[in-house]
């Protein structure tokens, strides 16, 4: 039994028969629907065993883009260079290792942990226009950032459009 | 419960009371690791970004201040189009133990981690009191 069944209105028998707009009820009723949807997205899904080596933690990116290239970049401190794994396919980009705990053998130490750590994952799609053969990766201050260029007849493709008025 | 992956977040620092920030930079409080056995204490900071020269570690009336700088993302022609994270400075502080020997303390950095040894002074290390039978 999905989660919508609970939920005593459907969308489905709605959408024939818009009520008039800014009708402050159908208002509601929308932001009621939009707030069971955004709360009900949260859930993650249950994992089985095996996913479990999938990824620990996420490291953030941030993309910058330029007309020549693309810049993806993520903070991933403490870890040795060899130990990131970057990968570019026709589909995108995949960067995965794992960040070591240290002292792992505390001895009846005390100790605070807050860092991240285990292995992570993350895949970021590309568009279709770039040159994955050139692209470069870098790793500094624990920061990743893997720079890809843009295919030059990508730019050349585009084409405006004027929009005349009648 | 499901396994949640954690997203790592970084927390926005506490500006205190009496001054306020001046940039439109933000500044984080880096995540750090405590670690402590019998001869020291460790500090492991995650500061992305930080390196030996942008790190800066202040010890005043029994506070460790650490603070470290970031340059900006930003390259000439470039425009951010997606952001997870932002990018600012770091600073946190810490209230030190009388135990600390401060002439001793040691900080290194390496990828973006700072690393900070406050070794206990000498009379702080337990001993062992022989028992004579007397």
């Amino acid at each position: 039994m999905a989660i919508r069944d609970l939920i005593p209105w459907r969308r489905s028998s709605r959408e024939l028969e818009r009520p008039r707009y800014g009708d402050p009820f159908s208002r509601f009723q929308d932001e009621m629907n939009r707030l069971f949807d955004d709360f009900f997205q949260g859930v993650a899904p249950r994992r089985s065993d095996w996913t479990r080596e999938l990824g620990q933690f996420e490291p953030s990116v941030n993309i910058h883009e330029s007309e020549k290239e693309v810049r993806i970049s993520a903070e991933i401190p403490g870890m040795d260079q060899k130990d990131i794994e970057v990968e570019l396919t026709e589909g995108g980009l995949s960067i995965r290792g794992e960040k070591k705990l240290e002292h792992e053998e505390e001895k009846d130490g005390y100790r605070t942990v807050e860092r991240s750590y285990g292995s992570f994952q993350r895949h970021i799609p590309l568009p279709p226009e770039l040159d994955t053969e050139k692209a470069n990766a870098e790793y500094k201050n624990g920061v990743l950032n893997v720079t890809v260029p843009k295919r030059p007849e990508a730019e050349s493709k585009k084409k405006k459009i004027e929009v005349k008025s009648s | 419960m499901a396994e949640e992956k954690k997203d790592v977040v970084k927390r926005e620092a506490d500006v205190p009371s009496r001054a306020e920030r001046t940039s439109s930079r933000p500044t984080f409080l880096p995540a750090v690791d405590i670690y402590e056995s019998e001869k020291d204490t460790v500090l492991v900071a995650d500061m992305p970004g930080v390196d030996d020269k942008s790190v800066n570690i202040e010890l005043e009336g029994g506070v460790l201040t650490v603070t470290g700088e970031v340059s900006d993302e930003k390259c000439e022609g470039h425009d951010l189009v997606y952001a997870e994270y932002r990018v600012g400075d770091y600073q946190r502080s810490f209230r030190l133990a009388d135990t600390v020997d401060r002439d001793k303390i040691g900080a290194s950095v390496k990828n973006g981690v700072l690393r900070i040894v406050l070794p206990k002074a000498e009379q702080a290390l337990p001993k062992k009191i022989q028992v004579n039978a007397g």
